[in-house]
């Protein structure tokens, strides 16, 4: 996997060996976790190619790397969810198999998902002893348990009362929850996957601060993101994972964000916009004004939005995730009802979902859950939308041939790898899924295409091949909203960005001349210093 | 490459594959038979020679398992058509009667028109006597997220008790000083032509077989079957594509519910040509068996039908011949539906152990984004 040329990032590469930069740091610290070699391959992937981590008590240590790059795998090996191929794991000097996570759990592992393990109608209270096996069983210790946890979250500053249901609980302090469930388990090293992907600033703010307490403790915390301010503010150590292998393990206080930032990708950061011909039409053709609309929870979820896209223009929606852009996705193809304000495409008032392909295409965030049907066939699949006009039912009957005409045209022009139209499409692997969606809509050449997280999850070719397709959209003449918390990725495509924080936008840049870091911050919440910097633009 | 020629092998191979998945359960079923007719101290050879013989063995046994295959298959496609939306209609029973009560009502009217007018008017009293029995489960579940599972197992017993009171005077229904409670005779003019000479088999079969043919068809070449399995494959999809999706679940149910009572009105305007109290004695559970066994497919609902009739019109030829019990056929029946399930159980764990496979390192590429 060594194939890096730059000397930049050469010096990172701490190679094979489980010395790395280590020698580097205190060498008194007492080490709570070391995974040497660790390699785990999947069919068809090198996730983890010959992995060192060496974690301390009394340090937040940071995982750093981009979306695939082995983060998680290597994680749930930790966790005893996968059996590396090879490599070995000590815990507090001594060996250890964790061939479960019942195994790691008792070592004191603790983790808190991405998406997390609660119960929504179990109490507080309740999951946090689940799973905890009673001293006197049948009988829970409810009693017991309540007073720990409080004084637990007293401890930590960290209130929730115990007996309320779950589901009642906003996001962030679920977030506690999760963070107070492990600590109740004692747990000596936590993993924090993403923490942040779900918290407003201010929350994570606060999740910095419980951190550095937790660490303060003699605890160790394994902070995982693929967000550099993050790791500049929370940890002591960065270890950098790039296409399953290290590149490195750097104090992030001693590193420059670009330092990192080519660490993480190894090929510069790529922002190579593809030149594109400027866009001369003045055509408006998606308009919002005072949009309002509430979350599936009822919170809202879009505060008096309004935004405007023309043809032939890509305009990028950044911000974390969670900050009202499936919301605005869902409002404007028509899924979601708005509370106020109105939707315009081509002048014409969104009341319902919208039928014509050829006014409006959608890329949704979870293609296989809105976009897709997996027992359908390929060739269905690229039909849901026009199945009932002529040419492909003529007369009441579905046209087989001239449906499987089409889809072998657009099996050819998208470049679907399918052995035959008629597979059911859950045969085909992820990045061809999503290929079958973006041919669907962009085939009838809709003047409005909203595109929303269009890439998550796809391996490089496929996410390149989006990425063509949407700029071909915008050339061709179509206007394109694309939404995505790849910030990288949204500099790359868009002609104008809009940043979106708490179901408002934050601030406008063009992308030609964005500052990142001025990005960056409006993502975070500073309005204020973005708005009298692009305050001209509105 | 040419769309239709090449899709052909493979929807023969869905077909082949779904009859080898029924074949192996069938042979399953009859070995671990064998086994209890053996330790009830019979010959198996001897008892399945017999069943073969009072089955297919003779025109007059083809046209008794006809008989019986017939409500199983129409009750099947009510089950079926549903399951191919994501619904499930377990109200076959009660939309049989419903079916066989609009049926008979029009079935004993003398009416100033030709016989072969007086017939469809019933058959079509039966299909909107089934439907309407659908009505209600139908709008609830399409309109106020009711399941369906309960609405239409409930109302199984209304009709049932409907029936019955709708048989007894003074109803205009019920057949005067009868011994037992039933209705007149349902007039020659509305009676389904008997197809066999000496025989019951009546024109009820052909009408399911033709229906399961159009079915089938409805259900690959028209936008209203592709909607109703668009519906059923992912309904948030389904309304994304711009399917009322309500709508279509409403009227798939209704059309479920005219199926079911196609059934009941094949019964008595074929074969009992009255309307008996507890006439149906589970073939809406039957057909439900049916259904699933072939996910709802129509000709394999078709061949599980012919099976479930064979056992039913050979089991009694097996006691004559054996002592046997002819209930064995019922053993049968439930193993095989017990083998065809755990085979699909098989291979769904078989499946989703791959796609779990598949998932998680697609999760891993993706690194838990």
């Amino acid at each position: 996997m060594h194939k890096g040329t730059r000397p930049t990032a050469a010096r990172f590469r701490g190679g094979a060996g489980p010395g790395l930069e280590v020698q580097r740091v205190d060498q008194s610290a007492v080490v709570a976790l070391l995974m040497v070699g660790i390699t785990k391959r999947f069919p068809g992937v090198l996730a983890n190619n010959n992995i060192t981590l060496e974690v301390r008590a009394g340090e937040v240590h940071g995982l750093l790397g981009e979306n695939g790059a082995g983060k998680t795998t290597l994680m749930n090996i930790l966790y005893g969810l996968h059996q590396p191929d090879s490599g070995e794991i000590y815990f507090n000097g001594e060996k250890v198999e964790i061939t479960s996570p019942r195994v790691a759990v008792d070592l004191g592992v603790g983790m808190v998902h991405q998406h997390f393990m609660l119960v929504e109608n179990l109490s507080v209270l309740e999951n946090v002893i689940l799973g905890i096996p009673p001293r006197r069983p049948p009988l829970l210790e409810l009693d017991s348990a309540r007073d720990r946890f409080e004084k637990l979250a007293k401890r930590y500053q960290l209130v929730i009362d115990p007996s309320t249901p779950v589901w009642q609980l906003p996001v962030g302090t679920r977030q506690w929850l999760e963070i107070l469930k492990q600590l109740f388990r004692n747990a000596s090293l936590l993993i924090l996957d993403e923490p942040t992907s779900v918290l407003t600033p201010s929350q994570a703010e606060r999740l910095f601060r419980t951190v550095r307490s937790l660490v303060d403790e003699g605890r160790a915390v394994i902070f995982i993101s693929h967000k550099l301010r993050e790791m500049k503010e929370v940890a002591d150590r960065v270890t950098v994972l790039r296409d399953g292998h290290v590149v490195g393990t750097v104090d992030p206080r001693e590193t420059t964000p670009s330092e990192l930032a080519r660490m993480m990708v190894g090929r510069g950061v790529f922002l190579d916009r593809q030149p594109r011909p400027p866009s001369e039409s003045e055509k408006e053709v998606l308009v919002i004004e005072g949009l309002c609309c509430d979350n599936d929870r009822g919170v809202p979820a879009l505060r008096d939005l309004s935004l405007t896209v023309r043809a032939g223009e890509i305009v990028g929606v950044a911000g974390v995730d969670g900050n009202g852009q499936r919301e605005l996705a869902e409002c404007i193809v028509g899924l979601r009802r708005p509370m106020k304000g109105t939707i315009r495409i081509n002048g014409e008032l969104v009341t319902g979902v919208i039928c014509d392909p050829s006014l409006l295409g959608y890329i949704p965030e979870d293609g296989r859950k809105t976009g897709l049907i997996a027992d359908f066939t390929v060739e269905e699949n690229l039909i849901i939308k026009t199945f009932d006009s002529p040419p492909l039912t003529q007369r009441g009957i579905l046209q087989w041939s001239e449906i499987g005409d089409r889809a072998n045209t657009l099996i050819r022009d998208y470049d679907i790898r399918t052995p035959h139209p008629a597979i059911p499409l859950r045969h085909l692997s992820g990045g061809n899924q999503q290929r079958v969606v973006v041919a669907r809509e962009l085939s009838a050449k809709p003047a409005l295409l909203v595109a929303s997280q269009p890439t998550r999850g796809l391996d490089v070719a496929s996410v390149e091949a989006v990425h063509n397709a949407l700029l071909q959209e915008r050339n061709r003449g179509a206007a394109v909203l694309f939404i995505s918390t790849e910030l990288s990725e949204v500099l790359t495509l868009s002609d104008r960005i809009v940043v979106f924080l708490g179901g408002e936008i934050m601030g406008e840049v063009d992308a030609e001349t964005a500052d990142v870091n001025l990005i960056g911050e409006m993502m975070l919440g500073h309005r204020k210093r973005a708005e009298t910097a692009v305050g001209v633009n509105e | 490459m040419n769309g239709r020629r090449s899709i052909v092998p493979l929807r023969l191979g869905e077909v082949v594959s779904s009859g080898g998945r029924l074949g192996l359960a069938i042979v399953l079923a009859l070995t671990v038979s064998a086994g209890l007719i053996l330790a009830a101290g019979a010959n198996p050879i001897e008892a399945y020679a017999a069943l073969l013989k009072g089955s297919i063995g003779s025109v007059a046994a083809l046209a008794n398992t006809g008989v019986r295959a017939a409500p199983l298959l129409l009750g099947g496609f009510a089950v079926g058509l549903a399951f191919k939306s994501g619904l499930w209609n377990i109200g076959g029973e009660g939309q049989i009667y419903l079916g066989a009560t609009a049926a008979t009502a029009v079935g004993i009217i003398p009416l100033p028109v030709p016989a072969w007018l007086h017939l469809l008017l019933a058959v079509m009293a039966g299909f909107a006597g089934g439907a309407l029995w659908a009505l209600i489960p139908g709008y609830l579940r399409a309109y106020r997220g009711t399941s369906e599972v309960v609405t239409t197992l409930m109302l199984n017993y209304v009709a049932g008790y409907l029936v019955s009171w709708l048989l007894h005077e003074p109803s205009p229904l019920a057949e005067k000083g009868a011994f037992f409670p039933m209705s007149p005779l349902i007039l020659p003019s509305a009676r389904l032509p008997i197809l066999v000479k000496g025989t019951s088999l009546h024109a009820g079969l052909i009408l399911a077989v033709v229906l399961g043919v159009v079915l089938h068809f409805v259900l690959r070449y028209t936008p209203f079957g592709f909607r109703t399995r668009l519906v059923g494959g992912n309904p948030e999809a389904a309304r994304y594509a711009g399917v009322g999706v309500a709508r279509q679940i409403f009227l798939v149910l209704l059309v479920c519910g005219g199926l079911g009572g196609l059934a009941g009105a094949g019964e008595v305007l074929g074969l009992k040509l009255r309307l008996f109290d507890y006439f149906v004695g589970g073939v809406g559970y039957e057909g439900l068996a049916v259904a699933l066994m072939t996910k709802g497919n129509p000709l394999g609902i078709m061949l599980a039908g012919a099976f479930f009739g064979c056992l039913k019109a050979g089991a009694s030829k097996m006691q004559i011949v054996t002592g046997i019990e002819s209930s064995m056929a019922l053993v049968i029946q439930g193993l095989t539906v017990l083998f065809v399930i755990a085979i699909g159980f098989g291979e769904r764990m078989r499946i989703t152990g791959a796609e779990m496979k598949e998932q998680v390192t697609q999760e891993d590429q993706a690194d838990g984004d």
